[in-house]
């Protein structure tokens, strides 16, 4: 029953991350500049980044997956330095499948079938590149890629399925001590735990603690969201409880 | 049982400093001189006012004092608008929804764009142009704050206001319970808003609060405190070649490195762009998000100079206090800019309206005395109507600002005609319009399809390193 219940879960692990606490807002000074500044460019653009080494034709830097092997026409992605008015180097994402702003699934063909983890693999890296080095979006190269192109089993198999394989197996586990130590202590059975309004309360305790504490973390996190939920209705609650009182 | 796989990382904007219950600016018990309390005296047991209309003062000529000070005149109540720079050049995106130039009978010159297409960027640079489903008639109007402030200003006149050049110091609060408020400013000669001026006095029956975020008539009420952001823009003079592309077309640039709880954009103007950004949390790092959105920009603004630099404070909810005696807040001074978008504007123009309305009413015209109950009025009434809107898109920020998952599924689902149709409907109309169920809950499916996929992507970028 705990097994089936955790089956039904639907999708994959919220990934419940926390980020420490940030500084207060100073107070903003009343001034406002309106100074000109001549010649942006110069100025803004110092931030030199450091050439990554560049993979030598080896396999991708990716960690160990299944899937690792980049098949077909796959040259791995490299990181290429394009030289900029001579002032920066500027690193721009490059890779031989990404064509025309979005991904080539013929570049991805293993047997006949598209590789759908390898282009996921390669989506991965295009974005991890991005977020380490933000580049200019372009109205000559737009970028098009829109992830719902790769079938929704393939997401299944690669995320949902091993995180709901952890999930029933610890919802398992619980379930079968919690069972034998109600058993114990009580003496009733299994099938008429089931039968009892009490345990089946535990059960769905259980189930909803397994789907929504992975992490020690979570538990933080989630007294956090909660407070989120509600802390745009706080902040207009001052106002509305100033009118209260004067009523 | 339908966990959805939002990353469930708290989110940027709310994050607090310290571990303790966040402790909320609650109002501060009033101990008004006048020593009364407790009953509201309706208005129909106002006094009659002998040989004389209603006096109220507006402080701060923006687009609230503005329509207050129209509002006012035209009903017949005395009016004295108090700016304190008559040509200020407000740090402001411009942009004003369709309904606003009906709304508020604008004349179509002072709107020197009409955007009708929008590109948001995630990210990845992944960009979705939005405005397909618009009609002809319907854009977004660009307007120069100078131009738009100074012609409401102009029509309050018009209508019997009287407009004072001068910087609001302090008011003084009525000695007894049908008394006068009385302002100190400083009043300015030719315009210009510097330079030693006279000081003056100003008595009126009742004021209203329209000087923006940083208001002074919200001191003296002690209204308390709000959380606000910081928005800094450039003004960048592009190459013409350049500012064809940009001849009604908006762009909003999303990302971590753009900025942690909003968005950069870039908004066309006269004849140069606005590229600027800004956050609420990480208020120090604001250059470096700046740099971020250029960088961002950089091929679309290659060649072009800085003309002006400026920033402003951006309130995120509304003060505590927005009403004390016959004194009320409106606009920016209230804290009526919604979050997700961070419109003011039209919220500023509308509040100015609608509490210069619950004036004249409470008045009758300006012939009776208003007491504080007809200000709460306009308050009740501002509420409810406009509630459901702010509420709205605070979800939506909370839901698709808080990572850059999350923003490129936003940029994904921006991509679906009947968002873009339902955003644009709602933005330019300000009404929402109940859309077809069934789409609606398509729309549900996608929108928690694109945000699995990309906390999926997220994990496994977390994994590799470059």
């Amino acid at each position: 029953m705990s097994v089936s219940m955790a089956l039904m879960s639907s999708l994959s692990a919220p990934n419940l991350q926390c980020l420490s606490y940030q500084p207060h807002p100073q107070p903003f000074p009343k001034t406002h500049f309106s100074f000109p500044v001549l010649n942006p460019k110069r100025a803004a653009f110092g931030s030199v980044w450091v050439p990554h080494a560049v993979a030598d034709g080896g396999s991708p830097v990716a960690v160990e997956k299944k899937e690792a092997d980049v098949e077909g026409n796959g040259s791995p992605p490299v990181v290429a330095a394009v030289r900029e008015g001579g002032e920066e180097e500027v690193k721009k994402f490059e890779d031989g499948r990404w064509v025309g702003g979005t991904w080539d699934l013929k570049k991805f063909k293993k047997d006949g079938k598209v590789d759908w983890d390898a282009v996921i693999d390669a989506e991965v890296r295009r974005r991890k590149s991005l977020e380490i080095n933000p580049e200019t979006s372009s109205n000559d190269d737009p970028v098009l890629f829109d992830t719902s192109i790769i079938p929704w089993w393939a997401w299944m198999k690669r995320f949902h399925l091993p995180e709901a394989e952890l999930l029933n197996g610890r919802v398992a586990m619980v379930g079968f001590f919690m069972a034998y130590f109600v058993d114990s202590l009580t003496g009733v059975g299994l099938v008429d735990q089931m039968g009892n309004f009490f345990c089946k309360t535990l059960l769905f305790v259980a189930v909803a603690g397994v789907l929504l504490v992975r992490k020690n973390e979570d538990i933080e996190t989630l007294k956090k969201l909660i407070d989120e939920t509600t802390f745009y209705d706080n902040q207009w609650q001052a106002t509305w409880q100033d009118e209260t009182k004067k009523e | 049982m339908a966990s959805t796989s939002v990353s469930l990382k708290s989110f940027t904007g709310l994050r607090q400093t310290s571990p303790e219950k966040p402790h909320f600016p609650t109002a501060v018990s009033v101990c008004n001189g006048s020593g009364r309390r407790s009953v509201i005296v309706a208005s129909r047991t106002s006094p009659k006012l002998a040989g004389r209309n209603l006096r109220v003062a507006v402080i701060g000529g923006g687009p609230a004092g503005g329509s207050a000070a129209e509002t006012l005149s035209k009903g017949g109540v005395e009016t004295f608008l108090i700016e304190r720079k008559l040509d200020n050049c407000k740090p402001c995106g411009g942009a004003i929804p369709l309904c606003m130039v009906g709304e508020f009978d604008l004349p179509l010159d002072i709107i020197d764009r009409r955007v009708t297409k929008m590109k948001m960027i995630s990210p990845s640079n992944v960009a979705v142009d939005i405005g397909q489903t618009l009609k002809p008639h319907e854009y977004i109007g660009m307007v120069r704050r100078e131009v738009l402030d100074s012609y409401m200003r102009t029509r309050a006149a018009e209508n019997g206001a009287t407009v004072i050049n001068g910087l609001f110091l302090k008011m003084d609060m009525p000695k007894e319970r049908n008394g006068s408020y009385v302002l100190h400013y400083t009043e300015y000669d030719g315009g210009k808003g510097g330079g030693v001026g006279e000081k003056k006095v100003l008595e009126v029956d009742a004021v209203i609060g329209a000087d923006g975020a940083n208001s002074r008539v919200a001191k003296s009420i002690d209204a308390g405190d709000y959380d606000y952001a910081i928005a800094f823009q450039e003004r960048i003079k592009i190459p013409d070649d350049k500012m064809v592309y940009y001849e009604n077309l908006a762009e909003m640039y999303v990302g971590d490195d753009v900025s942690p709880d909003f968005y950069g954009w870039v908004f066309p103007k006269c004849d140069h762009v606005a590229v600027g950004t800004g956050t609420v949390t990480h208020k120090g790092d604001i250059k470096k998000f700046q740099l971020a959105t250029r960088n961002r920009a950089k091929d679309k603004i290659l060649g072009g100079k800085i003309i002006r630099v400026e920033a402003h404070p951006i309130p995120e909810h509304p003060r505590p206090r927005r009403l004390s005696g016959r004194v009320a807040l409106v606009g920016d001074a209230a804290g009526y800019v919604t979050k997700c978008s961070g419109e003011g504007i039209y919220f500023a123009a509308k509040s100015g309206r609608m509490c210069a309305e619950a004036i004249v009413e409470g008045s009758e015209n300006g012939k009776r005395m208003i007491d504080e109950s007809d200000l709460r009025k306009y308050l009740e009434k501002w509420d409810k109507t406009y509630w459901p809107t702010y509420k709205v898109l605070d979800i939506l920020q909370k839901v698709f600002y808080r990572s850059n998952p999350a923003r490129e599924a936003f940029v994904e689902m921006c991509a679906d005609e009947y968002v873009q149709k339902m955003t644009f409907d709602s933005y330019l109309y300000k009404t929402v319009v109940p859309g077809n169920p069934l789409d609606d809950l398509k729309l549900a499916v996608n929108t928690i399809g694109s945000l699995v996929r990309a906390n999926a992507l997220r994990k496994e970028m977390e994994k590799i390193t470059l």
